[in-house]
């Protein structure tokens, strides 16, 4: 009676958990980075990452909860703490990050964007207005706050499936890495497009390719460990591979994520950045190849999760 | 004798087994399974080239697991173990994230569309509390299905594990299950 138990609805939300994370925590280490007294380019990255990394999570969590056996039971969810369950820890680890991330995002409105929606309001939640403060000195202590929070949820996404002993895709250490490293790299790509559009932002795209290289390039060496490790394991794990050497999953898994996904964005961020650090050559400041990496990093990320999610589930221990 | 606490477990003897799938019956009629699924099930193989060959019939079911991964995984604690060792689902905490159904190595789980919970076998345990024998090892005709208590000595199960080669599927997961199946 073996079936495919969790499906598209879990494959869009453990990539828009792991995009609001890695948005997060991108966000929040230019907030460290940045100095109060001149408008840098890391103000521009801390503020687009906080304004977006709220939402795709929370879109997230309502997929998460259509896709439980009745929708109105989620509640029971949150009735129960349970240190054993990977999933009953993401919950918490889910709202308390969602809580953080909407917080942040507040902090980071600018006073006349404040003004503009709470104007807005209906007159019946006219009483919410009094809570238009003004929390900016809030930002570091928020991001602070909110970093370990998102490194748990992009770590969480991974050990939820890394956990179950029965499926020996799945049942690595490398799992959650790979999971959290790559759901940096999303957050890094969705923030290198929302700031291409812009016509000079020079800085921040240095900034973020070179943060997006560090990314992709530990989850390239916790993706080669992967495969290694696995074809020295036991049996099982052997033949869990299968499905990715082979089996059903292989060019997925070779040419559009490992190669267009992953490398592809690599070569192309390191042939843009690298000239400039070590010849000091001048920044080659292309929208559409920075656009176009952004999304093959996406589609990379995305795709990730979909081979994990399905070939996890038709790895079985024989 | 002192009172001990129970721990049930279930013997399995294979060569006994005809594939008559009246265990299945039972347990359907039992609790009223959709057709679609199965409490317990049979795993039948050919093995052998013709002319000779040999047809196996293997019931199996929740292995009611010493380290159960379901229980483990479960979110809300509606999984759980009893005292006695039995796994059983408590519908009223189930959400149906289905956690469990990937959790478990024997695929022993399934979800209930209807009701939205997660579904298996649960040794009959209303039927135990009336002083009965699960359904399935009560009905079964070719006595397949010993179930006792493996902490009882003198109980027919605790002798034959003690008297008979057996082996237990997947130990490898490190669940610690429960059913024997005897060689």
């Amino acid at each position: 009676m073996k079936t495919i138990e969790w499906g598209f609805l879990i494959v869009n939300y453990l990539f828009l958990g792991g995009l609001s994370a890695g948005l997060f925590f991108v966000s929040a280490l230019a907030t460290f980075l940045y100095k109060l007294e001149e408008p840098s380019p890391y103000t521009r990255i801390a503020r687009l990452g906080a304004l977006l990394a709220p939402w795709p999570v929370m879109i997230g969590c309502g997929l998460l909860v259509f896709d439980l056996g009745r929708w109105y039971r989620f509640y029971k969810l949150f009735l129960h703490l349970r240190l054993v369950s990977p999933m009953s820890i993401g919950t918490w680890l889910l709202v308390f990050f969602n809580l953080v991330s909407l917080v942040n995002c507040y902090a980071w409105l600018t006073a006349a964007q404040r003004n503009a929606l709470f104007a807005k309001l209906p007159r019946a939640l006219a009483f919410l207005r009094r809570f238009n403060y003004d929390i900016d000195p809030w930002r570091r202590h928020l991001a602070f706050l909110g970093l370990p929070i998102s490194v748990g949820v992009g770590i969480y996404t991974g050990v939820l499936l890394g956990a179950v002993q029965s499926r020996p895709f799945w049942n690595t250490n490398l799992v959650a890495q790979l999971f959290l490293f790559s759901a940096l790299s999303t957050g890094c790509a969705v923030l290198i497009l929302g700031l291409a559009r812009r016509e000079r932002s020079v800085p921040e795209l240095k900034l973020l390719y070179g943060l997006d290289i560090c990314f992709m390039v530990l989850e390239f060496f916790i993706v080669l460990p992967y495969l290694i490790h696995g074809q020295l394991s036991v049996q099982a794990v052997q033949d869990s591979l299968k499905l990715i050497l082979g089996g059903p999953f292989t060019i997925l898994f070779w040419v559009f994520f490992l190669g267009l996904g992953l490398l592809t964005p690599l070569v192309i961020e390191l042939l843009e950045l690298v000239p400039v650090i070590v010849s000091n050559r001048e920044f080659h400041y292309s929208r559409p190849i920075a656009a176009g990496a952004a999304l093959l990093i996406l589609s990379g990320g995305f795709l990730l999760r979909y081979i994990f999610v399905f070939a996890g589930q038709m790895s079985a221990i024989q | 004798m002192a009172a001990h606490t129970k721990r049930y477990a279930l013997v399995i003897d294979t060569k006994k087994c005809i594939n008559c799938k009246a265990c299945v019956v039972a347990c359907r009629a039992e609790y009223n399974v959709p057709l679609a699924y199965s409490r317990p099930w049979l795993n039948e193989e050919t093995r052998g080239v013709w002319p000779k060959l040999l047809a196996v019939s293997q019931p199996e079911q929740c292995h009611h697991c010493a380290h159960p991964a379901c229980v483990r995984v479960c979110p809300t604690g509606a999984s759980y173990q009893r005292a006695d060792g039995i796994v059983v689902v408590n519908e009223c905490d189930c959400v149906g994230c289905r956690y469990c159904m990937i959790a478990c190595p024997y695929n022993a789980r399934f979800f209930r569309e209807d009701k939205g919970v997660v579904e298996k076998c649960d040794f009959c345990v209303k039927r135990l509390a009336r002083g009965e024998l699960p359904a399935c090892v009560e009905t079964c005709p070719s006595k397949v299905r010993v179930f006792g208590d493996l902490n009882d000595p003198k109980s027919r199960l605790a002798e034959l594990i003690s008297d008979r080669e057996y082996r237990l599927k997947k130990p490898e997961a490190g669940t610690g299950p429960q059913i024997y199946y005897l060689m």
